[in-house]
């Protein structure tokens, strides 16, 4: 182990922010955004430094801390990641980094908006890190809670609606994971919350087959998975940008992540005897969001129904890697397709919020010709949507490729109708390229300015942009992390 | 300079052009067009020592590896990809010298060479992959750069229209593409080209014949959509949106030709796989003469040209697909030059005459551009095939080919398709150069000579005029390179391909030759109204494929709008209307946390009472 405690390093600088912030007066606005972004700037360093010392060569959980909490209940504080959690730790950050960057300019509550973030950002860290299922579903639901004040108060539209729509999802899926996790706990028999043991217990095959499918909606719900969805795009829609670049960034790993990490890990029979049922789903999500995504008139709800899409390959990735026949390609594919979502999405919100603060308009038939008054902020959006319709050179690209490699090597129909889909992915990206950016410029924004080269507003596009970019020409630099991982996953799996 | 130095020269300095305009010289067009001629001048010049030195072993680097995939970033080095990549990098310098005088007045001139340097880049990494993935990875920058660049004048709206027109249908064929090098994956383990290739330990001693039918006609649809083959092929002539000096490019050495090569590429496969090579030709020779027929009638010399494209794009695929490797290449490199050079000339019209319509330009006195005019002489001649132009050459080879390999039919269809490249070809020559009444131009200023043009658009045109007129003549070399035998011919073999172009050219001669100047087709209106709408195959995408999309993406929306999302809305608000009597605590989620509380214990319980 690393003489720094690497882990609760990364958890404690967003943790030390929150408290500063609470500290410092409700007008101090500058001081609480130096706080965020230094400690926002901190984790980032950290968490780079975390994915460069991972050693890929032993794989498996890696920087374990832990202390005993309560004994008589079997729960610790106990921290690890394995190279899934190393991935989405650095994507946590980078979003974490981005998003604050992103909301430089707000002036409304700025105290209470970034404290909240900061909170959602611990338990996001919290749930990536955790080895202790008790601490998991804390560090979950800590996560979920400011969602509702974030956007409640800062939202815009519909937002009382979306919130409340949003937290009722949420809640009954955690009312579905609740009972399963005491289940999980109680049926095992060894009094501990301690995933890396519960993960060697076999559990009674009927009981997992039973469970599974509770930890998987119950998670599936976060993950946007269809046809459990629909709180999604609207919230989306009504949530302020660093929000909806957190909420569909990371807030929705969350879920596939909780599917990885407890459904699969510590139910792998149950798993495998629904992946065909949850894989089919996943593969109708994939094209049923595309789909709907065509018909949208808001920039954020095309985005929103394309997260449904494209989480829809995470979850059809997590589905396919039971089975024997996929190899570890759609795990591999999964989990990349995590971390490359996360920043796609990171992008289209960052810079779609940027357009809504200029113009405040989020309909694309307002738009039109937006590419000569903004040129940068489109060619910005015009990437994340080139990445979302899965192009060559972007991190998505990768993703998908290993993704639809295993589906057709699982269920070949399943394979060529998502490989098709691309289609339908490419006519609702190029149609808002076409209606909004492109086209005869709309006179009402002529005096509409674009993103300022100095200053804040280029940096954290630039970061995403420069994240998808690299990681598109060098997949293997998070690929090896992965695959470390993936062995060892799926050759425990097998044994089982 | 070593091998690999050459080759990353040849590959990279476009790209480094590239980035290093778009990135530090918006401010600056005039750096950013030196910069980016530099790279493409570092290409061509690393391409053709390359190429002086001869075929060497590939390069290869691991890029990264996903459990049993291994996937290597390389170059393969053999006659075709180096013969090719000299062939790309000749090209594009010249349209690239060519658009710094085309492109003078245009404000976003810096964009333009930059993304001019990008879809280099894209094409030469392309030819030069050696792994088939990244084949399809540069295959699809390529695509990606025509797309910018068909929309390069995005504010235009049928600009921006035929940007995603051409976008769309190419990665209908993608898909198919993407399909087939996924299958190549699964049987074969990697994506090696040489090792996909290799009779004893690729793909055609590995899997079953009719696995490599399915693999040659999944990679066939991407070609189809590549090189605007039947049914795909309406993309192609609204590509003529965009700048004239991206047609020339677009329709020569990259964008379309990337289909065809990659057909020469995996040609053994191809080769193995009968039934595909069939299928290929049928579809080829339909596109040859549907095309034909459609540059028959039209009035835009761009749409003429376009049509002139896919039609011989058919002739290349009907080549390969008859079996002749030799005839399939020939033409494509015969081709990238004079089509280039028909664009360039087309480019040089357009910018003195302000119009696309060939009747204008040859009233506004189109003839006295005189270098232009003999440079749209010797393109349109090798286009038509007229010896010893370097078109007849390469055609003959593929008449030779289909007489050799495939029924009569095909032979005779594509002399159909050849006759009436003849009849389009000079109609569009007769419009321009013959009128004798020449109308007073309202914008040409009186100048009387080409050369009132810049030396940057003349001489491109003049580099390309003689590379259309003496390419014939590089048949050996090619065939050379190709580890084949060039065949010999004896006039009596030559005589049909002869005798149709000049046929072809008589009825030209007679309908536009003189007088009225009408074409034998306005005195049959109902062909003539089919073949100026494209056979109506445009209408009739958007009348079934485009409203059944946007019929599925309304349904689907109603589904979601009142279906799933208002479902749980209703669900939502029944619990909220049954809660109502019991409103003591004040909010609706709290006593959702509440119901939480009762279903976790219930659950519980009947857990207990269960297992216990």
């Amino acid at each position: 182990m690393d003489s720094l405690p690497l882990l609760s390093a990364i958890l404690l600088s967003p943790v030390l922010g929150l408290g500063l912030i609470l500290l410092v007066p409700g007008g101090a606005a500058r001081l609480v955004r130096w706080i965020s972004l230094v400690s926002a700037t901190v984790a980032s360093l950290l968490s780079i430094h975390l994915w460069h010392s991972y050693d890929t060569v032993a794989g498996g959980v890696q920087f374990v801390e832990r202390l005993p909490w309560v004994e008589a209940l079997g729960i610790s504080y106990h921290l690890g990641v394995d190279g899934f959690g190393t991935i989405l730790v650095m994507l946590n950050s980078i979003v974490y980094l981005t998003g604050v960057l992103t909301m430089w300019e707000l002036t409304e509550r700025v105290k209470g908006f970034f404290g909240f973030m900061l909170l959602l950002v611990v338990g996001v860290y919290g749930v990536f890190m955790s080895q202790d299922l008790f601490f998991f579903f804390f560090f979950y639901e800590i996560a979920v809670v400011p969602m509702y004040p974030l956007i409640l108060i800062w939202g815009s539209g519909n937002r009382d609606y979306a919130a409340m729509k949003l937290m009722l999802f949420l809640l009954a899926g955690s009312a579905l994971l609740f009972p399963a996790l005491l289940t999980i706990y109680h049926s095992s028999g060894l009094g501990t919350f301690d995933m890396v043991l519960l993960s060697q217990h076999h559990f009674d095959p009927d009981l997992q087959i039973f469970l599974y499918p509770l930890i998987y909606l119950g998670f599936g719900v976060l993950a946007g998975m269809f046809p459990i969805h629909s709180w999604s795009p609207t919230g989306h829609v009504a949530a302020p940008s660093a929000v909806s670049m957190l909420h569909a960034g990371v807030l929705m790993k969350l879920g596939a992540f909780g599917i990885l990490n407890v459904g699969i890990r510590l139910l792998p029979v149950g798993a495998t005897y629904w992946a065909p049922t949850f894989a089919v789903l996943a593969a109708i999500g994939i094209v049923y969001g595309a789909f709907v995504a065509i018909r949208q008139a808001d920039f954020k709800f095309v985005i929103g129904f394309s997260s449904v899409s494209h989480m829809g390959i995470v979850l059809l990735g997590l589905n396919l890697a039971t089975l024997a026949q996929a190899g570890g390609d759609a795990l591999n594919g999964a989990v990349f397709q995590m971390f490359a979502h996360g920043i796609m999405t990171a992008l289209f919100f960052s810079t779609v919020g940027f357009i809504y603060d200029r113009a405040h308009s989020k309909t694309i038939a307002d738009f039109g010709g937006l590419g000569a008054q903004m040129p940068r902020a489109v060619s910005i959006f015009i990437v994340a949507g080139l990445c979302g319709a899965g192009l060559p050179g972007l991190a998505s690209f990768w993703a998908e490729l290993l993704v639809f490699l295993a589906a057709l090597k699982t269920y070949p129909v399943v394979g060529v109708v998502i490989i098709a889909s691309l289609v339908l992915t490419a006519v609702y990206i190029l149609r808002v390229f076409r209606e909004a950016f492109f086209g005869e410029a709309n006179p009402r924004w002529e005096s509409l300015r674009d993103l300022d080269l100095v200053g804040w507003q280029l940096l954290p596009r630039a970061i995403l942009v420069g994240v998808l970019l690299f990681f598109g020409f060098f997949p293997r630099a998070l690929l090896d992390v992965i695959d470390s991982t993936t062995t060892t996953f799926l050759a425990r799996f097998l044994v089982q | 300079m070593d091998t690999t130095s050459l080759i990353l020269a040849t590959t990279f300095a476009p790209f480094v052009g590239f980035a290093v305009a778009m990135l530090f010289l918006h401010r600056s067009p005039r750096l950013a067009q030196a910069v980016v001629i530099t790279g493409a001048a570092v290409a061509l010049g690393s391409a053709v020592q390359l190429w002086l030195e001869g075929p060497v072993e590939p390069l290869r680097y691991l890029w990264f590896t996903s459990g049993a995939i291994e996937l290597h970033f390389g170059f393969l080095l053999d006659g075709l990809n180096l013969m090719f990549g000299v062939v790309v990098a000749l090209i594009t310098l010249c349209v690239i010298v060519y658009s710094v005088g085309y492109m003078a007045q245009d404000p976003s001139n810096t964009r333009y060479f930059a993304l001019l340097a990008f879809f280099e880049w894209a094409m030469l990494s392309f030819v030069y992959a050696v792994d088939l993935l990244q084949s399809f990875i540069f295959w699809e920058l390529v695509g990606l750069a025509s797309f910018f660049l068909i929309g390069f004048w995005y504010q235009k709206p049928s600009a921006a229209e035929a940007a995603r027109k051409a976008f769309l249908m190419t990665r209908i064929g993608d898909v198919g593409l993407l399909i087939g090098v996924l299958v190549v994956m699964m049987t074969a383990g990697h994506f090696d080209i040489p090792g996909l290739l290799d009779p004893e330990r690729g793909l055609i001693a590995r899997v079953a014949p009719a696995t490599l039918t399915a693999i040659t006609l999944l990679i066939f649809v991407g070609i189809v959509g590549k090189s605007a083959q039947f049914p795909l092929h309406t993309w192609l002539p609204d590509a003529m949106e965009g700048p004239t000096p991206v047609s020339a490019l677009l329709h020569s050495a990259t964008m379309v030709a990337a289909g065809v090569f990659l057909m020469a590429r995996l040609y053994p496969l191809f080769l193995a796989a009968e039934t595909t090579r069939c299928i290929i030709l049928v579809i080829a020779t339909v596109t040859a003469l549907l095309a034909a027929t459609m540059a028959m009638v039209d009035r835009d010399i761009k749409k003429v040209l376009a049509y002139s494209s896919i039609s011989q794009l058919g002739f290349m695929l009907m080549a390969l697909a008859a079996g002749s490797l030799f005839a399939g290449v020939f033409h494509l490199i015969t081709h990238a030059m004079f089509k280039a050079l028909l664009f360039l000339c087309s480019g040089l019209f357009i910018h003195h005459f302000a119009t696309n319509d060939l009747e204008q330009i040859g009233q506004a006195g189109g003839r006295r551009m005189k270098l232009t005019s003999i440079g749209l002489l010797v393109g349109g001649g090798a286009l038509a095939g007229v010896p010893p132009l370097s078109g007849f050459f390469s055609k003959e080879e593929i008449f030779a080919a289909l007489g050799h390999e495939s029924g009569t039919v095909f032979t005779i269809a594509a002399l159909a398709a050849a006759f009436l490249t003849a009849y389009y070809t000079f109609r569009m020559i007769f419009l321009i150069v013959l009128p004798a009444r020449i109308e007073p131009a309202a914008n040409s200023g009186g100048t009387d000579h080409g050369s009132a043009e810049p030396w940057t658009m003349v001489l491109p045109v003049a580099v390309l005029t003689v590379g259309a007129a003496v390419g014939g003549l590089w048949g050996h070399q090619i065939a050379a390179a190709l580890n084949l035998q060039a065949p010999t011919h004896t006039l009596g073999s030559m005589l049909p391909a002869l005798g149709v172009v000049v046929l072809g050219i008589a009825l030209a001669w007679v309908d536009f030759g003189r007088g009225e100047r009408v074409g034998f087709l306005s005195r049959l209106p109902a062909l003539q109204t089919l073949f100026s709408n494209g056979w109506y195959i445009d209408t009739f995408y958007r009348a079934v494929f485009v409203r059944l999309t946007n019929w599925l993406a309304s349904l689907l929306h109603g589904v979601e709008v009142k279906g799933l999302d208002g479902g749980f809305d209703q669900v939502g608000f029944g619990i909220l209307r049954s809660a109502d009597g019991s409103r003591s605590l004040q909010s609706g989620w709290v006593q959702f946390y509440g119901g939480c509380i009762v279903l976790v214990v219930g659950a519980i319980a009947v857990y207990v009472g269960m297992g216990g």
